[in-house]
């Protein structure tokens, strides 16, 4: 894939060398020459100093044969209008902003571009990391699905999968124990101490905490 | 008309100043404190110090309630960004925003901005003009630019001189507006002759401009 990253800090460097590494076309814009020098020796990328929406810029790195388009500069003002250049000029096939403003996270996202904001996410992983029985809405990029990790107490040991699966609403796909994950069979047997991860429906979630007893503390 | 004004600079400063004059209901967005707060004891006009980029700071400002957004930071991101604001998160019909690059003026009109106003560009357009670099000047577009007004300077050698306007083959889509000789200013009929020194205001389409230019003045 051909790609173009606009924006070098902390987040476009260690994108860049991601994608670099797994042998895709990347280049790396940014305004200061300076802040490529985090991208270390070994990236093999292009890299160009200027503005991520300035149209003459952008047609020179070959955006018009780019695959994606990506803008992770600091601006959420420059992220947008980067991404709405890359996508409604050039016709960028995925286009994605980083967006650290909730708000404007949801207006952009509800006018159709691609939206990444790290603040949301952020937010979301730590508020799940605290409460017990965590639910992620993030893992699956929609408001009507998420993914619960669920750990097996004394009520839920010996318990089949098939026992605890709620068709339509609820399905265990994941199973962390000491030796590792597995992805279970219908029969396998929850020991104490396992951690499921199941997918489920966010209108079904309460339904679900109640079944399996989950406070959320 | 209610008209809302983001960034107090010298611009959005001057334009609040003019638009209170007229009858008009004028609020103004800025970031800076001090700033809105000079503003607020000059000027009979809504002061909100905040960022626009929040629609809470939008609504504040009442944009629900105005006709008009003009969006005139030093910073073109945020403009467009407002203007963007105004228009899909509170349907405002009619933005403007201050183009300070002008390489952004065509990302302005692609992301639907109404009336993109490039003032670096129209302050170098009157600074050249005045100088009068050139005997062909673009004075003014219209219509994303497909549109021009433009004044060319006739030579002494000219290959219209002497000639009356109806016997010049102009291209077509344009039309002589107007002839300045002197101090004299000439609605062009059919028979005017042109004279050497004659400036020519003409009204053309964009693509026809170097044939214009070909025909009256005799250069490319």
């Amino acid at each position: 894939m051909y790609v173009i990253i606009v924006g070098c800090g902390r987040v476009g460097a260690e994108l860049a060398k991601l994608l670099s590494g797994e042998g895709h076309d990347v280049v790396i814009v940014d305004k200061s020459r300076d802040s490529f020098s985090c991208l270390g020796e070994t990236f093999n990328g292009l890299t160009t100093v200027g503005n991520g929406f300035d149209l003459a810029l952008l047609r020179q790195v070959g955006i018009e044969k780019a695959d994606a388009f990506c803008a992770v500069t600091n601006g959420d003002n420059t992220n947008l209008i980067s991404a709405q250049v890359a996508k409604k000029i050039f016709r960028v096939p995925k286009v994605l902003a980083r967006v650290y403003d909730p708000q404007r996270a949801h207006i952009y996202a509800a006018l159709g571009l691609d939206i990444i904001s790290g603040t949301m996410l952020f937010s979301a992983m730590l508020r799940d990391k605290i409460i017990e029985s965590r639910f992620s809405s993030y893992l699956i990029e929609s408001k009507d699905l998420g993914v619960i990790e669920i750990e097996v107490k004394d009520e839920l040991a010996g318990k089949t999968i098939q026992d605890i699966n709620i068709p339509g609403d609820f399905i265990v796909v994941a199973l962390r124990r000491m030796q590792g994950v597995i992805i279970p069979e219908p029969v396998t047997v929850l020991k104490k101490k396992d951690i499921l991860m199941g997918v489920v429906k966010v209108a079904s979630l309460k339904a679900v905490r109640e079944k399996f007893h989950l406070g959320e503390k | 008309m209610y008209i809302l004004i983001v960034g107090a600079g010298k611009v959005g400063y001057f334009l609040a100043r003019r638009l209170c004059q007229g009858n008009h209901t004028v609020s103004i967005i800025d970031k800076d404190h001090q700033i809105c707060e000079d503003i607020a004891k000059e000027l009979k006009a809504l002061v909100i110090n905040g960022d626009a980029c929040d629609p809470k700071i939008l609504e504040e400002a009442g944009i629900l309630r105005a006709d008009v957004l003009a969006a005139v930071t030093g910073d073109d991101e945020d403009n467009l960004i407002i203007c963007q604001l105004a228009k899909e998160k509170f349907n405002l019909q009619r933005t403007v925003g201050r183009v300070n690059n002008p390489d952004n003026e065509y990302t302005f009109n692609e992301l639907g901005i109404d009336v993109p106003v490039d003032s670096t560009k129209i302050i170098a357009k009157i600074i050249e003009e005045e100088v009068s670099f050139s005997d062909f000047v673009n004075l003014m577009s219209f219509k994303r630019g497909k549109l021009a007004i433009v004044r060319v300077d006739l030579p002494s050698d000219a290959p219209v001189i002497n000639k009356q306007i109806k016997d010049i083959d102009l291209p077509k889509d344009a039309v002589l507006v107007s002839i300045l000789r002197g101090e004299e200013v000439i609605l062009p009929k059919g028979d005017t002759v042109l004279k050497p020194g004659d400036d020519v205001i003409a009204l053309t389409l964009i693509g026809n401009e170097p044939q214009l230019l070909h025909l009256l003045a005799g250069k490319l």
